[in-house]
């Protein structure tokens, strides 16, 4: 195949009992960002280890750029890598960390001065070549460890939860910046995170990985709006759960019976009457009106009447609280228009049938 | 600030403590360079003592014996505790404290029973005779342990991730070892060599039985004192100690201007 830099076919690791990367296959394209979202401890580091031959897997193949690497130990893969916590070398000056892979490629002094200084300007570290790494703040020493990564050029660039370390202004000054390069240089990233924001923000495809498996992969936009299990639907953007048993079925729609009435979602696919069944609804995907609604009900949207409990202001948005009869709360985000009500009054929420996304309960 | 009742006190325990460590010691550099060595008071002063010591043919072998024992004894330690720590911080293993026990199991042997065990050992399981090479192998049993103790406390700080970062990167194992892992942990190395090398330096026991008829600094010292004491001896052991004291005096310094840094630096 063509275009394809990365490609993992039935890769497997196991710790004593765990398996951490279960039959994992995976093709990543030239010039993609594509990143693998997931708890900690879903197995993501460990591909992540496979992938720069860090860790060697029991079962399976790994490919780069054509060329079976399985066997290889990670100086002989051309992968650059950029890790949780830098780990740029203490001993030595931004230039030596920055030129190190091209120094062990045996790369001409004039290449390397050349590289460098490409890359020092790539980066914004002008004038820091001579400092050592503990001289630097945080976001600097970030970027000389993404310098690192790419001034060999390499196949292609891991990055391990890059972010994880830096405080919350700088990571969102970073995410737009390290797509730009990204995009740039053509290189395809992998991205490691557990924060979905990061992972929506900067790639272009998401792989949702639990347990050592692949939840789903797909187009960011597919995953956040169409979500292929129980747990994407959770893990990925914030959405209410209403958890109940399917009462009847009409044709690709199902009636759902639930404590406080009945709501209408897509059919799941095998789901019979009488199963259990829980609808995932994004928060932005529900509307809050004021009671005066009631009695109209337009096609194709469900409607629950409820007390809104709280407001939660956050700037651009903010989170409606509503308490359902049931207990329940169901959060509602919206445009922080004052007057649309206020804490005690009756409300209704309304939300697009095929908003909703219907899967088999897993904690049942 | 005027020092209250209490501090004066702890500063006068502090002062005893230092008399206690230090007082024999500064009384025998002293009376290297008294005329009378039996009662040098009160002080009048001569370097006859030290004239002795230089024009005694024995004490001049015997300190290259000495030197070379210890130089041996301090190589080998190294390298051997080295191996020693590394081994047991990077390959997790149920034995692991059991491997870390038995390595420093020697410091609680009598260094006379290592030196006749190695006697032992040598002379009739491996039929060698007593030379330099085998006292720098038996003197490093105890260098060893020391200098494992060394190395350890500050490689239980090195981040072996930094190895992996190098690998990616290009570097192969021993280039990796030399580039990244030596650089960082280095002075610990150091501070084996150096401690290894003074112990077996001073080290009577071991040598006395593995040597045989070869003379060692302590040795020498040893057998001179059975026709009592000369001032040559007490020429020989300020001298040494003075060297002693040089070398802590220099790692002093050089971790004082932090050319020397222990633990890591870094991000």
């Amino acid at each position: 195949m063509t275009g394809v830099t990365l490609e993992l076919q039935s890769v497997t690791r196991r710790f004593g009992p765990v398996t951490a990367v279960d039959k994992t296959d995976l093709a990543i394209e030239q010039g993609e960002f594509f990143a693998l979202l997931g708890p900690s401890g879903s197995g993501k580091t460990t591909l992540l280890r496979i992938i720069a031959g860090l860790e060697r897997p029991d079962e399976g193949r790994v490919l780069i750029g054509g060329r079976e690497v399985t066997d290889l130990p990670p100086y002989a893969r051309n992968v650059g890598m950029v890790f949780q916590n830098f780990l740029l070398f203490p001993h030595k000056t931004v230039a030596e960390n920055i030129v190190f892979p091209l120094r062990m490629q045996r790369a001409s002094r004039a290449h390397r001065d050349e590289q460098l200084k490409w890359a020092l300007s790539l980066l914004r570290l002008d004038g820091l070549g001579g400092r050592y790494p503990n001289e630097l703040s945080g976001g600097q020493q970030q970027r000389v460890a993404l310098a690192r990564g790419l001034i060999a050029r390499p196949a292609l660039l891991l990055l391990d939860e890059p972010l994880a370390n830096l405080d919350r202004e700088l990571r969102s000054e970073m995410e737009v910046e390290i797509r730009r390069y990204q995009k740039e240089l053509g290189i395809p990233f992998i991205y490691v995170t557990h924060n979905q924001e990061e992972a929506l923000t900067m790639s272009d495809r998401i792989a949702v990985m639990r347990n050592g498996r692949f939840e789903q992969i797909g187009a960011k936009t597919e995953i956040y709006t169409n979500p292929a299990s129980a747990f994407v639907a959770t893990f990925v953007g914030h959405a209410n759960r209403i958890s109940g048993g399917i009462a009847d079925i009409q044709g690709d729609l199902a009636r759902i019976e639930w404590g406080g009435g009945s709501v209408l979602a897509p059919r799941p696919g095998s789901a019979q009457r009488g199963s259990a069944i829980s609808v995932f609804v994004k928060h932005e995907d529900m509307a809050i009106h004021g009671a005066g609604l009631n009695g109209k009900r337009p096609e194709g949207v469900n409607q629950l009447a409820g007390t809104l409990r709280d407001i939660i202001f956050k700037g651009q948005t903010a989170n409606y609280i509503v308490a359902l009869p049931t207990g329940d709360d169901l959060v509602v985000s919206g445009t922080p228009r004052a007057g649309v009500a206020r804490p005690n009054d009756a409300v209704i929420v309304s939300w697009p049938i095929e908003a909703g996304a219907c899967f088999p309960r897993e904690d049942a | 600030m005027r020092a209250g009742p209490a501090t004066l006190s702890m500063s006068a325990a502090l002062g005893l403590l230092y008399v206690f460590l230090y007082g024999p010691i500064g009384y025998v550099i002293y009376t290297s360079f008294a005329v009378d060595i039996v009662w040098p008071f009160p002080p009048s002063f001569t370097l006859q003592a030290y004239v002795d010591l230089f024009s005694s043919s024995l004490y001049s072998e015997a300190l290259t014996n000495s030197l070379t024992l210890a130089t041996g004894a301090a190589v080998i330690s190294t390298l051997l505790a080295a191996a020693g720590a590394i081994g047991i911080l990077r390959f997790r293993s149920r034995y692991r404290t059991a491997a870390l026990l038995i390595f420093i199991a020697p410091l609680f042997v009598a260094d006379l029973l290592i030196g006749i065990s190695v006697l032992a050992f040598n002379a009739r399981v491996l039929g060698l005779p007593g030379n330099l090479f085998s006292a720098m192998a038996a003197n490093a049993i105890q260098g060893t342990a020391f200098g494992f103790l060394i190395i350890l406390a500050q490689l239980v700080r090195y981040n072996w991730d930094m190895d992996d970062a190098a690998m990616v990167f290009g570097a192969k194992p021993l280039r990796c070892f030399f580039e990244i892992t030596l650089p960082t942990i280095w002075p610990s190395l150091f501070g084996a060599f150096l401690i290894s090398f003074i112990l077996a330096f001073n080290n009577l026991e071991i040598s006395f039985y593995t040597l045989g008829a070869i003379p060692t600094l302590p040795s020498v010292a040893w057998g001179s004192l059975r026709f009592g004491l000369g001032a040559e001896l007490f020429a020989l052991a300020a001298l040494v100690n003075g060297f002693v004291f040089l070398v802590f005096a220099v790692m002093y310094l050089l971790m004082r201007l932090g050319i020397v840094r222990f633990g890591y630096r870094g991000g």
